[in-house]
């Protein structure tokens, strides 16, 4: 499937849902946000959020630090 | 020997922000504001020692730096304002004896305090927009919390490692916890994960820059989210929406219930 990840056009093994896309990115959950086409995604949904071909998802992860 | 600050140049605040008046998006008859300006910066670390320094040299009128850490030897290749000799002082003292230099009138207030979930109204209020130069990712959160309450913008900021972050809230949606609801897990320190030194003065020169573009009347832009990842090599803005479900801004964008 394709998909445009954080601004980059990427083809991927094909994935259902947001919560797989992070597994495949080897991303934790916890202090991450998702937005999906424009919206965010609640994180306790990411299990059941759907990915379609041609999305465009920005994971951004919370960097401490000052 | 004579006091070499009886010869020093007097320098005006009009001379401070002349070179803002070519700027596109800037109204001449806000540049004045710069001088009225309340600016607090609630932590003076790496963050908050690069931001001060432009906001003071731009001409903002008045600083309370907000921090109840002292200098450590360590600080040194990052914190800027700080020198060998500053090691064990207050870092507010320090702060306020460099910034001195550089802005002989500037008005600093100075509070050797940490940032609560209970003093943190109070230490931002009176102020026309916050800087947050924080290591916690649960103080962010209470800024956030407390300035959407009063209307006040903050320029959020983070650095750890070769990753940093810059996201400024308006006073209104979207805010910090539309992103980022709870923030378990969320702390990366500079202890642990190191922290290149330019990469804080970078981020906090870019809050300093936001804030007075702010200041002097340039059109924000709610949720620009700047991200910079100098270990790849990646910079990238991201538009953040309103998340109508956020537990701290979300009832504000839907307004009074019936």
């Amino acid at each position: 499937m394709k998909l445009t990840v954080n601004g980059e056009f990427t083809h991927m093994p094909d994935i259902a849902t947001v919560g797989d896309l992070l597994d495949h990115f080897g991303v934790q959950h916890q202090a991450v946000a998702v937005i999906a086409n424009g919206n965010i995604v609640a994180r306790d949904v990411f299990r059941q959020f759907t990915v379609q071909t041609g999305d465009t998802i920005e994971i951004i992860r919370f960097v401490g630090g000052g | 020997m004579s006091d070499p600050s009886t010869h020093l140049p007097v320098i005006t605040d009009k001379e401070r922000v002349r070179r803002l008046l070519a700027l596109p998006g800037t109204r001449p008859n806000r540049l004045a504001r710069l001088h009225t300006a309340r600016v607090a910066i609630v932590g003076m670390g790496g963050l908050g020692n690069a931001s001060a320094q432009y906001l003071a040299a731009q001409g903002i009128g008045h600083l309370t730096l907000i921090d109840g850490d002292r200098v450590d030897a360590t600080n040194l290749g990052r914190q800027v304002l700080f020198g060998p000799s500053d090691i064990g002082t207050l870092k507010i003292e320090a702060a306020f004896k460099a910034l001195s230099r550089i802005a002989p009138k500037l008005e600093v207030d100075t509070i050797a305090d940490y940032f609560t979930e209970h003093n943190g109204a109070s230490l931002i209020a009176s102020h026309d927009i916050i800087i947050d130069g924080l290591d916690s990712a649960a103080a962010r959160h209470w800024i956030n919390r407390a300035a959407l309450n009063k209307g006040v913008p903050v320029i959020f900021a983070g650095a750890v490692g070769y990753e940093a972050q810059v996201f400024a809230v308006y006073g209104k949606p979207p805010c910090l916890s539309c992103l980022w609801p709870t923030m378990t897990d969320a702390d990366g320190d500079c202890v642990t994960h190191g922290i290149l030194g330019p990469l804080v003065g970078m981020v906090g020169s870019l809050q300093a820059a936001e804030a007075i573009k702010h200041l002097i009347g340039f059109a924000d832009k709610p949720g620009s989210l700047w991200t910079f990842d100098l270990f790849q090599g990646r910079t990238r803005v991201v538009s953040v929406p309103p998340n109508p479900l956020c537990p701290v801004c979300g009832s504000v964008s839907r307004g009074p219930s019936s």
